[in-house]
């Protein structure tokens, strides 16, 4: 099986646009967290929400026009719009331009999405209802349909190698970098533009998530306390959106192009809980086992792991259970390792959340810093001992780190990134 | 020859479709030339162009119906319609497989890999009209797990205690081909020894119609005769008719199907993808994309073109769509008597969206261990692109074939092809 590396990378979340910009607020210790100012949250339990910031592309925002025209804009959802910003951001950072035909063959995009459009679907079922079908619009289905991430992007880069799309909820976006890492190891591409992108950040999202009681609610005065994985006060998570986009290419082709690389994804473990539609399984079986299979298949003892960023969604059952499982499996290692859960900073991203995270595991590689978890002052009980990187970042040798992202239906993804030596 | 562990066998198969459930009477109705396009009711589309689909029939009204009266009301709340069907057809696949894992070991080595196009979209409606009309706090706690798409592998996953990879691709139209595909990588790459795959469909209410006649992608023609209404291939053609429905397969390494005494019904032999990187909505029309899908899929297989005897093509009975496909087929096989026997069973299902390569996969492997050939309804006037090529017209055709090809093309420029032959002990 060949090796794969990561040679660019993109970002769009409520910490900004660009992964220069979400690094720097990331281990400052900033909150993307804010009040709901988009749509009526009176009637909602849950009043705020990791957003992307619009505005003209300075101080790290989104500039709308940057991405697409505001014409084309109106034939795709919020998510499509944030896959398109991160990936173009990755694909310039990567250099990588095929060449002629056979380049672009083997060039393929694994985009995931774990609701995609949301948004759109509301609005269009409200206009049939009120306004009648001949009201909608022509662009509905390719706009709210989640492979059109992928569609787009390899429409505008004309990659005409594998396009696939998947969807595992909230382990959207690990999965979409495994499977993607997967086709390069097997041979089927070159190189893969892959990662996770969420926009469903709406009335009815909110609406949903609140109904299934998952959602933070005791904060909404005090957005930036909201998210606080681990803590005592949790009481649900933040939604957020944004997208996260690597390239993620075949290391020979990679070194033979000069192109510079950020990390190598080592380890890929996924697994089914088959336990409950929402909750994962008390003993952390389905996490432990995705977590144990990516460490054989990278080839690496616990004790070589200097990071994991961790699931921690900030719930009361979820966090304990991820932590659980992740001292049983690193025994005595567990006293060495650093874990911190960047949805502190962020929210949940959902299906966007996997890729953003596995970027922040590689910028914590590349810099030897690990980012802190927000607001946990008072850990509970049974995750003392581990080092969670409370409120502060650190300094710290990474060699290796391990991102976890688990979702509803019991489905579990682990990815290991190492230093490239 | 490819060993053991990395051959790939298809153990089981599960349908749910316009034609019924179950593969029997699915199988005899389709080969009979029954179609499964109906009038719909009035009440759905008053308003709407498209008055025909193709609806999974109710036990009360067909003996080979799906029986909802059946569904613990549990799982009606928790399960959007499209993951109703996926439990069945997956349960009608894991019973012909023989599977149901009994160590943990087993559990842990199955994977399930279920896709759709579009998910719970009746589910997400009613949530939109339940927040506008009665307020947020009306939604049930399953609304966001009863539309969620991997909700299908992930139920299906904790019925029958498998906790191996899960997986739920999108891909439109093309999605179950691609989860046939990913299920295929999944065993080869050892992360599974067996897998459930497939896909599932069910978004024919009044959002889904509505959005594809936006798109002016469906048929408007033939409400007063809705079997004449999906007729792919044929110059009379006006657009898709949709279905909806499931497929499932059961699909292992060789090593393991040996092991447990399984009997192989196909091997799956190849499988390639590609993107047209063109058009949100429409492909290239040369075909190139699906072409080299095709090839992909060829050179996995190590089979020559006109190893090829049947080809089950995506054809959704659109006339850009068809022309594309055509194209691609003549680059690929040429005329004549190196052209496969090709025919589009959309024409007695309609389309699946992204249940259609699966439900069209099960089709292919029951051509090739029958020796039966399915036929294009309302074939009557083939298009002048297809001449020289050999289409199974509204007659089954009786011939026995080695290898079979079926197509899935999606919106977003995604092509999938899978390739089955005959198992030879």
């Amino acid at each position: 099986m060949r090796r794969v590396a990561v040679t660019g990378m993109g970002l769009v979340t409520p910490l900004g646009r660009g992964v220069k910009t979400n690094w720097e607020r990331l281990i400052g210790g900033q909150s993307g967290i804010r009040t709901i100012e988009r749509f009526d949250v009176s009637d909602l339990p849950c009043k705020i929400a990791g957003q992307i910031q619009f505005g003209d592309g300075s101080d790290g925002t989104l500039n709308l026009d940057d991405v697409v025209d505001s014409k084309e804009r109106k034939k795709m959802d919020d998510f499509i719009i944030y896959a398109l910003a991160a990936a173009d951001e990755a694909i310039a950072d990567s250099g990588w331009k095929p060449a002629d035909d056979e380049d672009a063959e083997m060039t393929g995009v694994l985009i995931g999405s774990g609701i995609g459009g949301l948004p759109g679907i509301d609005d269009g079922s409200i206009t049939i209802a009120t306004k009648g079908p001949r009201r909608l619009s022509p662009f509905f289905i390719p706009s709210t349909l989640i492979n059109l991430a992928s569609g787009h992007v390899s429409i505008r880069y004309g990659f005409k190698g594998p396009n696939h799309a998947v969807v595992t909820a909230c382990s959207t976006g690990a999965h979409a970098i495994g499977d993607a890492a997967r086709m390069i190891a097997l041979g089927d591409a070159d190189v893969m533009v892959a990662g996770g992108t969420e926009g469903a950040v709406c009335r009815m999202g909110i609406a949903g998530f609140a109904a299934a009681r998952a959602l933070s609610t005791a904060y909404n005065e005090t957005p930036t306390e909201a998210s606080r994985p681990y803590d005592q006060g949790r009481d649900g998570f933040v939604m957020g959106e944004g997208a996260g986009i690597v390239v993620l290419e075949d290391l020979e082709h990679a070194k033979k192009r000069g192109a510079k690389i950020y990390a190598e994804v080592v380890g890929y473990g996924l697994s089914g809980d088959a336990y409950h539609i929402t909750a994962p399984s008390e003993d952390g079986n389905g996490g432990f086992r995705s977590m144990r299979m990516a460490l054989k298949r990278a080839g690496l003892n616990p004790e070589e792991i200097d990071y994991i960023n961790a699931h921690g969604t900030s719930t009361p059952k979820g966090d304990e259970i991820e932590a659980g499982a992740v001292m049983r499996l690193f025994g005595a290692a567990s006293n060495t390792v650093s874990m911190s859960s960047t949805k502190s900073s962020i929210g949940h991203l959902l299906g966007a959340a996997g890729a953003v995270e596995a970027i922040y595991s590689i910028l914590s590689i590349n810099h030897d810093i690990v980012p802190p978890t927000l607001n946990l002052r008072n850990p509970s009980e049974s995750v003392q001992g581990l080092d969670l990187v409370p409120l502060e970042a650190k300094e710290k040798k990474v060699r290796a780190a391990l991102s976890n992202s688990f979702g509803f239906g019991g489905t579990n993804a682990s990815l290991v990134v190492k230093e490239f030596n | 020859m490819t060993s053991p562990d990395r051959r790939i066998v298809i153990t089981g198969m599960g349908i749910v479709s316009p034609l019924g459930i179950g593969l029997k009477p699915v199988w005899q109705r389709l080969i009979a030339g029954r179609s499964g396009i109906v009038r719909l009711p009035e009440a759905l589309v008053p308003d709407i162009e498209a008055k025909v689909g193709g609806l999974v029939p109710d036990k009360k009204d067909d003996p080979h119906g799906f029986d909802f009266d059946a569904v613990p009301m549990r799982d009606r709340k928790q399960m959007d319609r499209f993951i109703l069907f996926a439990m069945e057809a997956a349960a009608e696949a894991l019973a012909q497989a023989g599977w149901q894992p009994a160590t943990e070991r087993e559990r842990e080595r199955t994977a399930t890999v279920i896709a759709s196009g579009i998910g719970g979209l009746p589910g997400i409606v009613e949530a939109a009209y339940t927040v506008k009309e009665r307020g947020a706090r009306r939604l049930s706690p399953f609304t966001v797990p009863s539309f969620l798409i991997n909700l299908a592998a992930g139920q299906v996953s904790i019925r029958h205690g498998f906790k191996g990879p899960i997986g739920a691709p999108v891909t439109a139209c093309a999605a179950s081909v691609q989860a046939i595909g990913d299920a295929m990588r999944l065993i080869r790459a050892g992360e599974a020894d067996i897998a459930l795959c497939g896909g599932a469909e069910a978004c024919i209410d009044r959002v889904g119609l509505a959005s594809f006649a936006a798109a002016r992608a469906l048929s408007t023609g033939f409400g007063d005769t809705p079997e004449a209404a999906s007729r792919p291939f044929d110059a009379r053609r006006d657009g898709f008719v949709m279905g909806e429905g499931a497929g499932m397969l059961v699909i292992e390494s060789l090593a393991h199907a040996k092991a447990r005494g399984a009997t192989p019904l196909a091997e799956v032999t190849g499988y390639g993808t590609s993107a047209d990187a063109y058009h949100v909505t429409s492909g290239p029309e040369d075909g190139s994309g699906a072409r080299r899908a095709t090839l992909a899929a060829l050179a996995m297989a190590g089979l020559r073109p006109e190893q090829i005897g049947y080809l089950n093509a995506h054809a959704t009975s659109t006339p850009v769509g068809d022309a594309g496909e055509l194209a691609a087929i003549r680059s690929v096989f040429g005329e004549g008597t190196s052209s496969p026997a090709i025919s589009s069973t959309k024409s007695a299902t309609g389309h699946l969206l992204g249940a259609a390569g699966a439900v069209e996969a099960i089709f292919s492997a029951l051509a090739l261990g029958e020796g039966v050939l399915p036929p294009t309804l309302n074939l009557t006037s083939p298009d002048a692109a297809a001449s020289g090529l050999d289409l199974i017209g509204p007659a089954t055709r009786r011939t026995s074939v080695e290898h079979v090809l079926s197509n899935g093309f999606g919106f977003g420029g995604v092509n999938a092809c899978v390739i089955l032959s005959r198992w030879q002990g």
